[in-house]
């Protein structure tokens, strides 16, 4: 599903966050992407979603090369790839019910569709009663069940989770990744970035481990393993 | 039409949240087109009154005494056609019945002018035309100095030095209109594309997000798009409604009591001018929001 080979990648002022990063992420596989902040795996995330295209390597999804992928082609790239962020980036002037429904209308669904799938997925993350709350009438554990559920409704191959239980309260931070071993059952790939020691400790997932930009460790069934 | 519903509405909302830029950008365009409209109604009327003016600028009226005998006339004809300087198909004999006829059609609402005529004043003459404006001088001084049969030509007249004066200032006055134009065109694209950018700003944690779900460019640019449209829009159909009130209050009114110096403005003009001032209105809106995007919209 995903292949990367010898990626490189560095930012101005030469910082290499990415060195040389060969993995492969096979489909419906489930895989934790760990190391300590400034390690490289918001970089990771991005290059697969063409925020950042990387300085050097080849990156292939779904056996296309996406570095030679045309700009125009990059927003049906990100449809079939869903993402989910610490920050939740929820639309606060749209209700959970709008917050979601916006990611179908942006690729050009009905509404009539929508207003079938959406309240379907919300019941699937827990908010099947919160459709017409706003973003800032729930918690961190809700906001990013929003965001999973748009992540989702599209029912996209890969989801990728930059640090989704950041902004969670701990005791909550466990349901979250239940969600996303749920969508990883239906088929769904899943990568989720994570410095949270206790969380991949208790899932038991592989987990791939980075330093400096580096993977240093990839094992199944691993844990978090930093001091 | 759901994208449509959904276009318009944010179209909308995004208006509403800067309403005071957007009621600037939307007052420039109305004030260029505007002035472009009375560049363009000024510019019809003038015309309209040199045209009905009795002589050109160009053109050059030979008057014969009543003695010419035909062959006379017709050396004094095969002389003006040969003038370098005259158009040689622009050389018409107009007798002095038909001249006459022409004064009576043109005072028909004077006819105190003519009716008492008990025999025709007007002489037999030639109107003839320099092939450049600016010749009629030199053709003047030429057929006075040089004509056969010069005893029998009474006459010379020309263009009055007023109206080629007032030909000049009227050329200088559109130039200087239609430069304020462009140049007020340009500022109101500008301040389109301003709007645009700050209604980019206000949404740009949206924008972001539309990426992120996978919508596309077009998909994220076409509301932008919109709202420079329609300001350029709102703003041409402001300046329509201003040129037609200048219109009826104060060109009809100066038509009617100016009526000695024949004004006049071309009753097909205004459904040309008006479509025009809405396609130029859209269309700056349109290149307002597409610098906006262009610079200020990395998608
Ligand atoms: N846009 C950027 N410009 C310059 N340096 C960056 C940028 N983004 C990240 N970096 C640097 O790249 C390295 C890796 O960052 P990141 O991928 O965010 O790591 P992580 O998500 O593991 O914390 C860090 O040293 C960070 O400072
Ligand atoms: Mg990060």
């Amino acid at each position: 599903m995903i292949r990367m080979r010898r990626v490189t990648k560095v930012y101005k002022g030469n910082v290499y966050a990415l060195e040389d990063v060969t993995v492969d992420i096979e489909r419906g596989e489930f895989a934790f992407l760990v190391g300590p902040s400034g390690s490289g795996k918001s970089t990771f995330i991005k290059l697969l979603i063409k925020e950042e295209e990387p300085t050097g390597g080849q990156i292939y999804i779904a056996d296309t090369n996406i570095n030679q992928l045309r700009k125009w082609k990059v927003p049906y790239l990100r449809r079939k790839i869903g993402c989910v962020f610490q920050d939740f980036k929820l639309l606060p002037h749209k209700t959970v019910y709008q917050n979601v429904a916006y990611a179908m209308e942006v690729t050009g669904k009905s509404h009539r569709i929508a207003e079938q799938q959406v309240p379907e997925v919300l019941k699937l993350v827990g908010l099947g009663h919160k459709l017409e709350s706003f973003p800032d009438e729930l918690s961190g554990g809700e906001q990013q069940r929003v965001a999973i559920a748009r992540a989702f409704i599209n029912r996209p191959p890969i989801l990728l989770a930059d640090e989704p239980t950041g902004n969670v309260d701990p005791s909550l931070a466990d349901g979250v990744v239940r969600l996303l071993e749920k969508i990883n059952d239906s088929g769904t790939t899943v990568i989720m970035a994570t410095h949270d020691k206790q969380i991949v400790n208790t899932f038991r997932k592989r987990v791939i481990a980075m330093e400096n930009g580096r993977i240093i460790r990839d094992q199944d069934r691993g844990v978090y393993g930093y001091e | 039409m759901n994208k449509i519903t959904y276009f318009a509405s944010e179209t909308w909302a995004s208006l509403r949240k800067n309403l005071i830029l957007a009621v600037a950008a939307i007052a420039v365009v109305a004030v260029s087109l505007g002035i472009l409209a009375l560049v363009v109604m000024g510019w019809n009327m003038f015309s309209n009154m040199i045209k009905s003016a009795e002589r050109k600028v160009g053109e050059i009226d030979v008057y014969l005494s009543d003695l010419t005998m035909e062959e006379e006339r017709q050396a004094i004809e095969a002389y003006l056609v040969s003038i370098p300087e005259v158009d040689p198909l622009q050389v018409t004999y107009k007798d002095k019945e038909t001249a006459l006829q022409e004064f009576k059609e043109r005072f028909k609402d004077q006819p105190e002018l003519w009716e008492y005529l008990t025999e025709n004043p007007l002489p037999n003459s030639y109107e003839l035309s320099t092939k450049d404006p600016k010749d009629v001088g030199v053709v003047v001084g030429e057929i006075s100095n040089n004509a056969p049969y010069r005893e029998r030509i009474e006459d010379i007249k020309s263009a009055s030095g007023a109206i080629e004066k007032l030909e000049n200032i009227f050329d200088k006055f559109r130039q200087i209109g239609i430069i304020g134009v462009i140049a007020l065109a340009i500022i109101s694209i500008l301040l389109v594309s301003v709007t645009i950018q700050v209604a980019i700003f206000a949404r740009r944690r949206e924008i972001g997000i539309m990426k992120l779900v996978g919508a596309t460019n077009w998909f994220i640019r076409w509301p932008f798009l919109l709202e420079g449209v329609f300001e350029g829009l709102l703003g041409s159909i402001v300046a329509i409604l201003v040129s037609w009130a200048v219109k009826v209050w104060i060109l009809d009114k100066l038509i009617d009591n100016l009526q000695f110096l024949r004004l006049s403005l071309s009753s097909s003009l205004l459904w040309v001018l008006f479509p025009c001032m809405i396609v130029g209105g859209i269309i700056i809106g349109a290149l307002g929001s597409a610098y906006a995007l262009g610079r200020f919209l990395e998608v």
